[in-house]
């Protein structure tokens, strides 16, 4: 077994409601290290073609990973795999807090939940710690919003667990619901808190087990993490950027480069006293009460906020915009409400804003006939929340996300989305790296697998001139591979602000007691950034569907420092396909299959 | 964006900087004040090749989100604006003022156009030279009274009136530190040590 790893995995049939407790293989570990990586590989192994991914053939699978729980700074995180009903691609996510180290030490690797509960039966489960497993009654829970939801388990089964659960959202089948961690942490986006909504399940309740982690070379680790986290408080972005104004710091920042969207990406800049209103500044000094960390984190970037009302966890940056400014409105209390809203209903703040959004230009290009869908309107915001969440009203077709919406009402060019996902806060025709990014991956419009927005706007670790197209798809490789490594380990991507990927190799060798380069890992990276596009091209998916909304490519921005661009994404896509050895159609050729050790999905 | 007149500045200032050697592709960082703001380089941009998009604007008084982009050294500028003269701040790793800091405790001129415009250059020491906050700690008490401090190891700021008067002072000590190096390595007495004469220690 390899140090920091259970080689266990936890296996519950919903339908039967047995659960079994297996052996994981060395080699899957080699291969695929934990979290994502190991995730999609177990996907890819048990799930047949095209099936229905509200149906009992999907699975959830949450994995931690190697560093997970471990002296490495931010090592509070997980990661999920399942088929998303947004995408029907296959689809990761990850989350923080403290779920994963608590999991981790009941003594598994993997949850990996398949079938579905009767919906006369519907249920929690509870892991109290290695074979201490059950499936409990949820019907009191049922309906319940995510913060009554945690409140109630733990009166029951305690304080100290850690809860994800769904809230009415997900329950409904919501195509752009999230599962909620500890009622205010997301494993957002690909609406998967409908996934287990369609298992009947209401919440997966985790106590901290009794395993421990004898690893060797503490010593050695020690003085790694003494030089992390000496880093983490040098560079502005961890010490003083994300603690101090959360990653709202992100508001003026993409506005000064005319990235930041507005009223559904019709422009991406508006002036300095405007953009103040939203500003990670403006929150702060309104609303902030405090901040909040993951497991073993000294960043803290989450938000306690208080608007004199209400209060809650956020705004984050992509909440705050998509809620906000993305649908007209610039009111910080009417959006922190709405985040608030989200949270407690279990949606993806990021798609539903945008599925708004879309409505809203329907509305405005007479497709509609909704006529408080106005850019702008403060008024309807938290009210449309609740209908989406219920499916109530003209709420059932926002529940299907924006693709669905704009196809439904003839207005297709409005939906800002890649592969039915909605695209997030940062105009693709501000960066071309980050535009390909949204092309091609494999979860579709997505920002963390290969955040390039790091380096042509942000200039970490070094600038790049975010409009050159020569040279970028290797760059792209380059962190999708690291990213996929980072979600496989797993540990917060915000830390790589600070750390080089050197720090990620040594903290895993050192508590391997294993040499791994960067360049074994970034193979690793590959492999698993292969295997999710071999599952996406047996479903059916290509170079057709590697692209970009119609406004993005033949729209120029007509105001402010991006003024004029438009994306040239056939040029970015043909020397992208070179890079990753895939053919002209977007598949992986046989060549990289054999260097991969990957065969094609059947 | 800045108006071309502030990015000229910027661009002569960062490009003298990078052609003297002073610092790597993208280390060193430069600042004004303008407005109750601060302009600063942008991080990771490479200081002899700016671009208008490369300075950045972050608040006087405290830290804003400009923070996200502007140079790791930004609260050592920021307290340095807070606590002294200075309306222009260079930050630079010159060579022979980081080698005479590993062996000196200041570097006394030796040079007319030093004597006349330093005596001598103050070194300190932090803890952690590579980091800010030890930086932005010391380095003003030293700037209320010298337009130019060595950080041990690390490298010197300079404060001027204007960028160009700031680059003034960095390219002048370097030049004396480089002069008594010289004069160090070949090891002969001196003929007139002005510095004995002026009570430079005194200084
Ligand atoms: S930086 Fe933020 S999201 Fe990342 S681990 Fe820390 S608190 Fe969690």
């Amino acid at each position: 077994m390899p140090y920091g790893m259970n080689s266990t995995i936890l296996k519950i049939n919903l339908n039967s409601e047995k659960i079994v407790e297996n052996n994981l293989n060395d080699e899957i570990f080699h291969k695929y290290l934990g979290g994502r990586g190991l995730g999609i590989k177990l996907f890819s192994d048990s799930v047949p073609k095209n099936i229905n991914p509200l149906s009992k053939e999907n699975i959830l699978i949450f994995s931690i990973g190697p560093l997970t729980g471990s002296v490495t700074p931010t090592s509070g995180r997980f990661s999920l795999v399942t088929k998303s009903p947004l995408t029907d691609t296959i689809f990761h996510s990850n989350s923080g807090g403290f779920w994963g180290p608590y999991f981790k030490k009941c003594g598994y690797d993997s949850l990996f939940i398949t079938g579905k509960l009767s919906s006369e039966n519907k249920g929690y489960l509870l892991i109290e710690d290695y074979d201490k497993v059950e499936i409990k009654d949820a019907e009191n829970l049922w309906g319940l919003k995510t913060s009554e939801t945690l409140e109630k388990i733990q009166k029951v089964e305690g304080k100290n667990c850690q809860v994800l659960c769904i809230g009415p959202a997900g329950e409904n089948l919501v195509k752009i619901s999230s599962i909620m961690n500890q009622a205010n942490r997301a494993f957002g986006r690909g609406g998967v808190g409908a996934v287990m909504g369609s298992k009947n399940l209401k919440a997966i309740v985790v106590k901290s087990g009794n395993k421990k982690f004898e690893g060797k070379n503490k010593e050695r680790l020690k003085k790694l993490r003494i030089n992390a986290i000496d880093k983490i408080k040098v560079v502005p972005i961890t010490s003083q950027g994300l603690t101090l104004f959360g990653t709202a710091a992100l508001v003026k920042v993409i506005n000064q480069f005319g990235m930041f969207p507005i009223n559904n990406f019709q422009s991406a800049y508006t002036e300095p006293n405007k953009i103040d209103l939203v500003s990670g500044e403006h929150l702060r000094e309104r609303f902030l009460e405090g901040n909040e960390g993951c497991y073993n984190c000294i960043i803290r970037c989450g938000r306690m906020t208080n608007t004199g009302e209400k209060s809650g966890k956020g705004p984050e940056y992509e909440s705050l915009w998509a809620l906000g400014p993305l649908t007209g409105i610039f009111d910080l209390k009417t959006i922190t409400h709405a985040n608030y809203s989200c949270n407690e209903y279990g949606l993806d703040t990021i798609s539903t804003g945008s599925t708004i959004a879309c409505g809203m230009e329907l509305q405005q290009q007479g497709l509609l006939n909704e006529h408080s869908l106005k850019f702008g309107n403060n008024d309807m915001l938290c009210d449309l929340i609740e209908k989406i969440a219920l499916k109530k009203e003209f709420g059932a077709d926002l529940a299907e996300g924006s693709l669905r919406l704009s196809k439904k009402y003839k207005g297709e060019s409005y939906s800002m989305q890649v592969k039915g996902m909605e695209i997030p806060a940062y105009d693709p025709r501000g960066a071309f790296g980050h535009a390909l990014n949204y092309a091609v991956s494999s979860r579709g419009a997505c920002h963390l697998t290969g955040f390039l927005v790091a380096l042509e706007v942000l200039g970490v670790p070094k600038k790049i001139d975010r409009f050159s197209v020569r040279g970028k798809s290797d760059l792209l490789f380059l962190k999708q591979n690291q990213s996929a490594v980072e979600d496989s380990l797993v540990v917060c991507k915000f830390v790589g602000y600070a750390l080089g990927f050197e720090f990620q190799a040594r903290f895993l060798s050192t508590i391997l007691d294993k040499k791994i380069s960067i360049t074994d890992l970034i193979t690793i990276g590959e492999r698993i950034y292969t295997l999710e596009r071999l599952f996406n091209v047996r479903e059916g998916f290509s170079r057709k569907d590697d692209t970009l909304p119609k406004r993005f490519l033949e729209t120029p921005l007509q105001k402010g420092p991006s003024n004029g661009r438009v994306v040239p994404l056939e040029d970015l896509l043909n020397e992208y396909y070179e890079v990753r050895n895939w053919d002209k159609n977007g598949i992986p050729t046989d060549e990289l299959l054999e260097k991969l050790s990957l065969e094609k999905l059947t | 964006m800045i108006d071309q007149e502030t990015y000229k500045q910027f661009k002569v200032v960062g490009k003298v900087l990078t052609d003297h050697r002073y610092n790597t592709s993208h280390s060193g960082n430069i600042s004004m004040r303008a407005g109750g703001k601060i302009l600063i380089k942008r991080r990771g941009a490479m200081l002899g090749f700016l671009e208008p998009e490369d300075i950045i604007e972050t608040d006087l008084y405290k830290a804003d989100s400009g923070i996200m982009l502007s140079s790791t050294e930004t609260d050592v500028h920021r307290q340095i604006y807070l606590n002294t003269d200075a309306m222009a701040v260079i930050h630079a790793h010159n060579p022979f003022c980081v080698i005479l800091s590993l062996i000196e405790d200041e570097i006394t001129c030796l040079d007319a156009e030093g004597i006349y415009a330093y005596r001598k250059i103050p070194i300190i020491e932090v803890d952690n030279p590579a980091g800010p906050t030890d930086a932005a700690r010391e380095v003003p008490k030293v700037l209320k009274d010298y337009p130019i401090v060595v950080v041990r190891a690390h490298g010197v700021f300079a404060k001027g009136n204007t960028l160009l008067d700031a680059l003034q002072n960095v390219t002048g000590a370097e030049q004396s530190a480089m002069f008594r190096y010289y004069t160090m390595l070949i090891g002969k007495p001196l003929k007139r040590d002005y510095s004995k004469e002026k009570f430079f220690s005194e200084w």
